[in-house]
């Protein structure tokens, strides 16, 4: 068997999934590009003589890179000039789908074309010559429709043909440079000791984008002549005057020219791509007063039905692991071997499948949302609104389910096509409030200050808030500089989802979820359970056994009772007390001192890694010596309502649940980014908590002081505001006006007239 | 004949124009110029978002939608006759 590759390129939204999905029998994810965290995904076409794996490149518009994505695409290239090129076309909206396949020509490349969504073209009243069409840019082009199928077998059979087409023979292709262009390039890879018939297909790229660029900065004097001529000349030619610099222009109209000339010679192409009665439909979807509520309509009920209509299947997944934990704990003999089948394992993968219904419920939404092109509609609506924190309209969905759950939200930064910002989606999404936090945060706010109770929730959810303003907006602003990509949001046509490409979708993601995330999840399990479980022998204070025997002589039954279960927990409060939970817990104590924490509320928070609730099962089991109300007893052992307040920030904000890191790592790809977001939600909640504690003092002092200290607070937060702002708008300002290949200069907060857009040496 | 050269941003919903000219300094602009937004190329304000920003257009038949931050960087002029 021989094994070819193939590699698949085309714009975003032309159908590139889908009919990587039609093509290919079995999909392998296959870890990430080297170098990048972007996802490499390759499948096999199988025939009976032999295998073919088709490499699925990220959707690009041209291959003038703009985010890592892309470049992925560009330095690809080489090796995919060595096997074969399919490149799908969206022929209904063709003019602008030719634009990268002209690129491909020019650099000498021989795509095997797929002209997608032939159905909406004919549809919507267009036509296509295809000899003459094949004839004329000398490409092998078979009309398609990935989402029914249609066409794909012929594309397969061209695909893993080993013949080469007679009728493509060495004729130019009317894609190709015109002779001025290509005389000019010839001379421009000359200068650099090229040969530009020769080069490789990146090496024509560098020497195209460096003869095309918008400044003579880092150019050889010969190239700078060269350009110079060459502006000239096409300027007599034109009657216009064309300066160097505006060569990455000419050229994009010589392209388009192009294109347009061939489209009129082989073509009939519809006017647009929206048909009318579409346009209608938008009118009234992204209606300025009626588009909001309707969206926001749909967004309650996709919430409702995630995190509601999941919670009878969640249930029977629940008592499912009972079952299983029971009938393991009848069969086993008690030991460290069932205990940790039990509490290791099969709760483990207990805590993985219950997140499973929540997954297939808002994935069922989302493809329908996502296939059907609302989810264009919707991110265009939003996107002013998640400007505010930096974020895209896209981003809105993930962040709204981040309050049902962290875990799907984050799988849902799939819809964002910018790796950047589904980055920083994914960086902010922990900080939302899930709902597993609510009942711990109702329980400690009841207990402390039971006479409102919501204001301080309230409190506590404005300062939440204002933690992911201020990360979205600082990261945004930090991270500018390195990446800045055009936000370009294109409108593509409304579509029936098919059920297969839904159904692709769940399959997909609840596999991807329990394979990938699943395992991440069961080892964090695993490891808590033997932080909780160990060392195995604790030398107990007194004997509970004796006491036990001499308790079970006592007549009065519920006497009795009593005190057995008081025996029962003062034993189970020694063994937390000695395990190495509790070590680690008072060892990294010192740190949480300043926050004014005890041991006993830094121990709770390791559990909390596991499960948010745990925090109060925890706390429960220590606090048991001053009373068996948690609330009873943190007051007694003279813990202050601004300890608990201060206390109950932190545990909103320090560090997300097991499950969430597990996806974190697992959708981001990098244990890097996951790592060091954990740090970030650590540092935050510190700072975060200790400002409150401190501004909670200031505030006690209840003399005639008070109001000034809360002055002084308040000036110097602002101040320390207005000084991080300085500092972050120099050094991006600094980046701004003095490299000469700056991408930051239209996000530059420092932006001066000197710096329109462009950078100064 | 009266013609104004305004930005794109500028342009009211539902007005057609014809590019004029693209800020070429901006690390967007080969972008915009590889999607078609060329000198010479009609262009038309669909619509803008109920906050606002960004807008619609339409351009070579198929609609992109633009935040004011790119889409001034394109200055377009407005002929008498292309209006509505």
């Amino acid at each position: 068997m021989k094994n070819n590759k193939i590699f698949l390129i085309g714009n975003p939204n032309s159908g590139k999934t889908s009919l990587f999905n039609a093509i290919t029998g079995e999909k392998l994810h296959v870890g990430n590009w080297p170098g990048v965290t972007v996802q490499k995904i390759e499948g096999v076409i199988r025939t009976p003589e032999k295998c073919t794996v088709l490499t699925d490149l990220p959707g690009t518009y041209s291959l003038s890179p703009a985010t890592p994505e892309e470049k992925v695409v560009l330095e690809s290239i080489d090796e995919a000039s060595k096997g074969k090129i399919l490149n799908v076309v969206d022929i209904s909206n063709f003019e602008r789908n030719l634009l990268l396949t002209t690129q491909l020509v020019e650099l000498g490349l021989k795509p095997i074309l797929s002209l997608n969504c032939y159905d909406l073209f004919t549809k919507n009243g267009g036509s296509i010559n295809l000899q003459r069409f094949a004839a004329l840019t000398q490409l092998n082009a078979y009309p398609t429709v990935a989402r029914t199928g249609t066409g794909v077998n012929a594309l397969i059979d061209c695909l893993t043909s080993e013949e080469k087409d007679p009728s493509i023979c060495k004729n130019p292709s009317s894609l190709d440079f015109s002779e001025k262009w290509k005389t000019v390039l010839i001379k421009c890879a000359k200068s650099f000791n090229i040969d530009w018939a020769e080069a490789s297909p990146l090496k024509k790229h560098e020497i195209l984008s460096k003869f095309i660029s918008t400044s003579d900065n880092n150019l050889t004097e010969e190239l700078i002549k060269i350009r110079n001529d060459f502006a000239q000349e096409i300027s007599e030619e034109s009657k216009r005057t064309i300066k160097p610099t505006n060569l990455a222009c000419e050229l994009a109209m010589d392209r388009y020219s192009r294109i347009e000339k061939l489209l009129a010679a082989t073509a009939t192409v519809p006017e647009k791509n929206l048909p009318k009665w579409q346009e209608k439909l938008d009118s009234i979807l992204t209606h300025r007063i009626m588009g909001l509520p309707m969206f926001l309509a749909l967004m309650i009920f996709v919430f409702w039905t995630t995190f509601s209509l999941a919670e009878a299947p969640m249930g029977w997944i629940e008592s499912g692991i009972d079952f299983l934990a029971n009938f393991a704990e009848s069969r086993l003999s008690e030991g460290l071997l069932s205990d940790l089948i039990i509490n290791g394992i099969i709760h483990g993968v207990g805590g993985v499948l219950v997140f499973v219904p929540n997954i297939l419920i808002l994935f069922f939404w989302i493809a329908l949302l996502e296939d059907s092109g609302y989810m264009s509609r919707a991110a265009f609506m939003m996107d002013r609104l998640m400007k505010a924190i930096g974020l895209q309209g896209r981003a809105f969905i993930p962040m709204i389910m981040g309050l049902g759950c962290n875990v799907p939200a984050i799988m849902a930064t799939r819809i964002i096509d910018s790796k950047f910002q589904r980055f920083l989606t994914i960086l902010l999404i922990p900080l939302v409030s899930c709902a597993a936090r609510l009942p711990v945060l109702v329980l400690l706010c009841g207990t402390f200050f039971p006479n409102n109770p919501s204001l301080w929730m309230f409190l506590l959810f404005s300062v939440n808030i204002s933690v992911i303003l201020l990360l979205g907006h600082f990261s945004n602003v930090m991270f500018k500089a390195v990446e800045n990509s055009p936000f370009l949001l294109e409108m593509p046509p409304y579509r029936l989802p098919t059920f297969k490409s839904v159904l692709d979708t769940l399959k997909e993601k609840a596999w991807h979820f329990i394979e990938k995330a699943g395992t991440v999840i069961l080892a964090g399990t695993i490891i808590i359970w033997v932080l909780s479980s160990f060392p195995r022998d604790i030398p107990l204070s007194f004997d509970y056994e004796n006491e036990k025997t001499l308790i079970m002589s006592v007549k009065d039954e519920t006497k009795r009772q009593e005190a057995l279960e008081n025996l029962d927990s003062k034993r189970e409060l020694e063994y937390m007390e000695n395990r190495y939970m509790a070590k680690l817990g008072k060892a990294i104590h010192p740190i949480m001192e300043p926050l004014g924490f005890t041991w006993r509320e830094t121990v709770s928070l390791i559990p909390g890694f596991l499960a948010k609730e745990s925090v109060v099962s925890t706390l429960t089991v220590l606090y048991l010596p001053f009373s068996d109300d948690l609330g009873e007893a943190m007051t007694k052992s003279g813990i202050t309502p601004l300890s608990a307040f201060v206390f109950m920030l932190f545990t909103l904000l320090y560090i997300p649940c097991l499950a969430t890191f597990g996806v974190m790592w697992r959708e981001s790809g990098s244990l890097k980014f996951t790592v060091s977001s954990l740090f970030i939600y650590f540092i935050i909640a510190y700072l975060a908590s200790f400002i409150a504690l401190k501004v909670g003092e200031l505030m006690q002092t209840a003399d005639g002081t008070a109001l000034e200290n809360i002055l002084i607070v308040i000036s110097s937060i602002i101040a320390a505001w207005y000084l991080i702002n300085i500092t972050i708008s120099s050094i991006s300002g600094k980046m701004c006006n003095s490299c000469s290949q700056c991408s930051a200069c239209s996000s530059c907060p420092s932006k001066t007239e000197n710096c329109k857009g462009g950078c100064h040496k | 004949m009266v013609r104004t050269t305004i930005c794109l941003a500028d342009l009211p919903e539902g007005h057609t124009a014809t590019i004029r000219d693209i800020d070429v300094d901006s690390p967007t602009a080969q972008r915009l110029l590889d999607l078609g937004f060329i000198p010479g190329t009609k262009i038309r304000a669909i619509k803008k978002a109920p906050m606002g920003d960004p807008t619609t257009f339409e351009i070579r038949g198929y609609q992109m939608g633009l935040r004011r931050s790119e889409s001034e960087l394109i200055d377009i002029e407005i002929k008498p006759d292309e209006k509505q």
